[in-house]
């Protein structure tokens, strides 16, 4: 309970940091580490999108098969679009990209600071006038920030796309048949509620894994346990935090 | 011969530092003069690179006062500050160089930051840095974790040298080096400041360092500098640690010929 308490106070103090170096960052624009930021972008970004790709896709194929099968009892086999469609959009495509993010990525992130903490880079960046924060985890932030909402979109899809082919081949469902139910099925709004939970999801997985490299200590068992804790904490928080959205949404009717 | 009466570049007065419960510096006083190289031994654990943190500003301290330059850290403004610490460079125990960096990048990082120069002035002067140190040409784009721990000490120096800095902080530099590297390093960091007239601050174990190229010696025992002075003050000290020190199997063995070793040779008998 202490230790929840700790977190929360930790997760709250790298919040309100982050929050005084964009705002310092901004006014003198000069200071963003662009080229950092583009190179994590390419690492959590532009290398992630094969497996995100591949996941999802079959994630959306199994959740039609599921459908197929179920539905088929009642003869309701149409319903498996609406299902997949909405599921997919408003919920599983955000989630799983999450996961994944925080598996790969913020995973990453905690043993890249971590083992720079060790090797007291980061004292030496200090010692030389630089703000950690500015330097190390700003990047890492906007990156992410960039791209998970991208990451989401393009598993979205790739779901989708797993799911028309499996209602094709499985379920004899026509693309045509399928792409039009889609249109009827989903609006806007389903896909701006999963579009929107991205950036939100980012921001949990890269301030807790940047948390948590900062508090690695001298040994390499407290950089691997620091590393299992930013990834167990991050996808626990992306969970919570989906329940949060869905009341809130359930809330506002949409 | 420097001495005292260059003045003071770092002055440290009743200082205390503690974690939780522990009292690690309890009221030390240390003065470090212009000019000069000052070996900072102890006992393992004692918290000699606690001091070297807290003067940098890594550490709170819980009393007392810093002062560099005659500038007291603890009541300095933003830019007092930070005008400051563009005067020091640090050479940490392993090296701390950027390890996403290559060697060329690492030496020009403070330099980028702090000094408005074309890209080819900054590639000269990195490359005149790195020569400075003993280091050929073809390291430059190599990563940290290509370089033996001699070279990574060095390239740490370089950088550590990139702002030409007036006060250097070693910790350990030659740990972990071989006993020719070991020498090599020492003469390396004797002409630098020699050359540059930098003020050194040096924690170290090795006593052919504190033989060969350290100018005074102070000694940390129980949170308080218990002895400084000269080599010659350090073997007359009658303090048990310094005498099982300077006079034990290794004190004897590493006394160059002359003076010292017949005194070290003395306090064994
Ligand atoms: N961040 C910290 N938190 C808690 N205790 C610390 C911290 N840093 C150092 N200490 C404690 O302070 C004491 C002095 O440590 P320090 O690293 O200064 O020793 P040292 O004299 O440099 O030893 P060595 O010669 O082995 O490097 C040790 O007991 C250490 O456990
Ligand atoms: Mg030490």
């Amino acid at each position: 309970m202490v230790e929840v308490g700790q977190d929360l106070v930790d997760f709250a103090r790298m919040l309100g940091e982050l929050i005084t170096v964009v705002v310092r960052v901004a006014s003198r624009p000069r200071t963003f580490r662009l080229t950092s930021t583009v190179n994590q972008l390419e690492r959590v970004g532009w290398r992630a999108v094969p497996i995100v790709l591949l996941i999802t896709f079959l994630i959306g194929s199994i959740l039609a098969q599921q459908g197929i099968f179920h539905f088929r009892k009642f003869g309701a086999d149409i319903y498996v679009i609406d299902m997949v469609g909405v599921l997919v959009l408003r919920e599983v495509g955000v989630i799983i990209v999450a996961v994944m993010v925080a598996g790969r990525s913020g995973s990453a992130y905690t043993a890249e600071l971590g083992s720079m903490r060790m090797r007291e880079e980061v004292d030496a960046l200090r010692t030389m006038g630089f703000d950690p924060t500015e330097v190390l985890i700003l990047p890492r932030i906007v990156a992410l920030l960039i791209a998970v909402p991208i990451l989401t979109f393009l598993g979205s899809m790739s779901a989708i796309y797993g799911g028309a082919l499996v209602a094709w081949g499985y379920g004899g469902i026509n693309p045509d048949v399928f792409l039009s139910r889609l249109k009827e099925a989903i609006s806007l709004d389903t896909f701006e509620v999963g579009m929107i939970k991205a950036p939100f999801m980012a921001l949990v997985i890269g301030i807790v894994a940047c948390v948590e490299g900062f508090k690695v200590e001298g040994s390499a068992e407290s950089l691997g346990l620091h590393t299992t804790a930013s990834v167990v904490k991050a996808i626990f928080l992306v969970i919570v935090f989906d329940g949060l959205f869905a009341m809130f949404f359930a809330s506002i009717g949409k | 011969m420097p001495a005292a009466a260059n003045g003071v570049a770092i002055r440290v007065r009743d200082l205390v530092v503690g974690f939780g419960g522990a009292r690690i510096l309890d009221q030390l006083s240390l003065d470090v003069f212009r000019g000069e190289v000052l070996g900072f031994v102890g006992g393992s654990g004692q918290g000699k690179s606690v001091l070297m943190r807290t003067i940098i500003g890594l550490v709170p301290k819980r009393e007392g006062t810093i002062e560099v330059s005659g500038v007291d850290l603890g009541r300095a403004s933003a830019e007092e500050r930070q005008a400051t610490e563009r005067r020091w460079g640090i050479l940490f125990q392993q090296g701390a160089l950027f390890s996403s960096l290559t060697v060329r990048q690492n030496v020009q990082f403070p330099m980028r930051e702090y000094l408005e120069i074309s890209d080819r002035l900054l590639e000269e002067i990195a490359v005149a840095k790195l020569e400075m140190v003993g280091l050929k040409a073809d390291v430059v784009d190599k990563f940290p974790s290509e370089l033996s721990g001699g070279m990574i000490k060095r390239v740490a120096l370089a950088r550590a040298l990139a702002l030409d800095p007036e006060i250097v902080f070693l910790d350990e530099p030659t740990s972990g080096l071989d006993p020719i590297g070991a020498a090599d390093f020492d003469n390396l960091i004797r002409t630098l400041q020699q050359t540059l007239g930098l003020t050194v601050f040096m924690v170290t174990h090795d006593l052919d360092s504190l033989y060969t190229i350290c100018d005074r010696i102070a000694a940390l025992a129980d949170g308080k500098v218990i002895a400084a002075g000269p080599m010659a003050t350090m073997l007359a000290s009658e303090h048990p640690w310094l005498k099982a020190y300077f006079h034990g199997q290794r004190g004897r063995l590493a006394g160059p010929a002359g003076p010292a070793r017949a005194m070290g040779a003395a306090g064994a008998a």
